[in-house]
């Protein structure tokens, strides 16, 4: 990675995280779909970026919101579990293309169909760990399920809108 | 010994992950010890700037609504003190005299909220008054519609708040016509509905019959509203209804809070020590 990329991906990063923590925090579809879209600042950095520096980030990202959201630990929990699971997720997707090894996760590498099928199973996880983890009582598991779901695609919405935008 | 240096070099990644998830967990799970309630969450003094900045976005939104409320507790203020001054204590027999420090045991810190939440599971709420203004953790918190919940941390200049939209809380409350007691808390799903329990099939219950806190609150003052009945069922195998509120307050729109400050509550509590360390 040049000094230039990594730069443009820390700004990528913060935008997310101000995204969340500003205007998302208080944005609930129909009591269901929330939008947890500070996930893509890991979801979408390069593939080559070390395991150890992703958990880490992963980490401080999941705690910063957890801060914000007064759920020490939830968050974190959630997302060091998908930047755990990202590269494993990656090599069975080149391996299944069979392309050589890729640098950039984005809509013009990928194209519609295989960005989306990397990054929905990984936002489900994630939604999936942290409401599961916020879930007070066992009565509620239809309900969580249907939170879940609609999060997901929200959340999935969202990112794939803002990576439109961001012509890079 | 060499196999098992390389055997953690070559796993180095998996343990970094099992760590730091043990790490999260023991997070989640011990959540009240003093450095995590001091500094991370939203009464931490950097956290509340921010949150201070985007509510006064959303304050704009909500002008009206706000003033509407404020307008409504003003009607509700005087017609109390035009209430008081005609009789004293209300629906007490002819022998009571209130001892005054109980009659004014209640005194009331204005606060503003800055941060509000309704939509998950364990719902908090921060506001801009601190330890520095006298509010400690366990006051019970009101607003001009009704109950808001009760003080868990603070910091110097804000606190957090237990919302009544939480699974483990509890506020004692009457309903107003039937007068039976019992307690009401939320079952973690529709925002604007909470759930009596204990009440008895036995007894009359009328939809739209108001639920009021009850004299047995040590955080509250009585008769502030929790919420009017919406429906009443009863299932075969209960001896208790199921009882549904809509909740009195409009938390979207919170904007101005009262924390409740007990005098007398230290004094109730040395009082009542004795007896629960007896059925213990």
């Amino acid at each position: 990675m040049t000094l230039r990329e990594i730069l443009q991906y820390s700004l990528w990063f913060l935008l997310y995280l101000v995204l969340q923590i500003l205007i998302l925090r208080s944005i609930v579809l129909f009591d269901y779909a929330f939008c947890f879209v500070y996930i893509a600042g890991i979801l979408l950095l390069p593939a080559e970026v070390n395991r150890t520096l992703l958990l880490i980030l992963g980490f401080l990202t999941g705690l910063l919101v957890d801060v914000f959201y007064n759920t020490l630990g939830m968050h974190a929990a959630a997302a060091v579990l998908i930047a755990y699971l990202r590269p494993f997720w990656i090599q069975i997707q080149l391996e299944t293309k069979g392309t050589t090894e890729r640098l950039e996760i984005s809509m013009t590498e990928l194209g519609i169909g295989g960005y989306l099928t990397y990054l929905l199973p990984l936002v489900f996880i994630h939604h999936a760990a942290l409401f599961l983890i916020e879930m007070s009582h066992f009565g509620m598991i239809g309900y969580t399920l249907l939170r879940i779901v609609a999060s997901t695609l929200f959340t999935t919405f969202l990112i794939t809108v803002i990576q439109l935008f961001s012509k890079r | 010994m060499f196999q098992l240096v390389e055997f953690f070099s070559r796993n180095r990644n998996f343990i970094f992950f099992v760590l730091l998830e043990v790490f999260s967990f023991w997070l989640i799970v011990q959540n009240n010890s003093y450095w995590s309630a001091t500094y991370f969450n939203t009464s931490n003094y950097y956290v509340a700037k921010v949150l201070t900045v985007s509510n006064s976005i959303r304050e704009y939104a909500h002008l009206r609504e706000i003033n509407e409320n404020l307008a409504q507790e003003n009607l509700k203020l005087n017609s109390l003190v035009a209430r008081l001054q005609e009789q004293n204590p209300v629906n007490a027999p002819a022998g009571y005299k209130p001892d005054s420090v109980f009659a004014s045991r209640f005194e009331f810190i204005v606060s503003k909220v800055i941060m509000s939440e309704t939509s998950r599971p364990n719902n908090y709420i921060t506001i801009d008054k601190g330890s520095a203004e006298g509010i400690r953790p366990g006051m019970g918190v009101i607003s001009a519609t009704g109950v808001v919940g009760k003080v868990k941390l603070c910091s110097e200049h804000y606190s957090v708040v237990t919302s009544i939209l939480h699974s483990q809380f509890m506020v004692s409350s009457r309903l107003v016509r039937s007068g039976e007691i019992g307690p009401v808390r939320w079952l973690s799903k529709d925002p604007t509905v909470i759930s009596m329990m204990d009440v008895s099939r036995y007894k009359k219950v009328i939809r739209g019959d108001s639920a009021v806190t009850s004299n047995f609150n040590s955080v509250f003052p009585p008769g502030i509203m929790v919420g009017t009945v919406r429906k009443v069922t009863i299932r075969p195998d209960q001896t208790f209804y199921d009882i549904d509120l809509n909740v009195a307050t409009d938390f979207a729109s919170l904007s101005y809070v009262y924390v409740v400050q007990n005098n007398l509550q230290p004094e109730q509590e040395a009082l009542q020590k004795p007896l629960d360390e007896e059925r213990r």
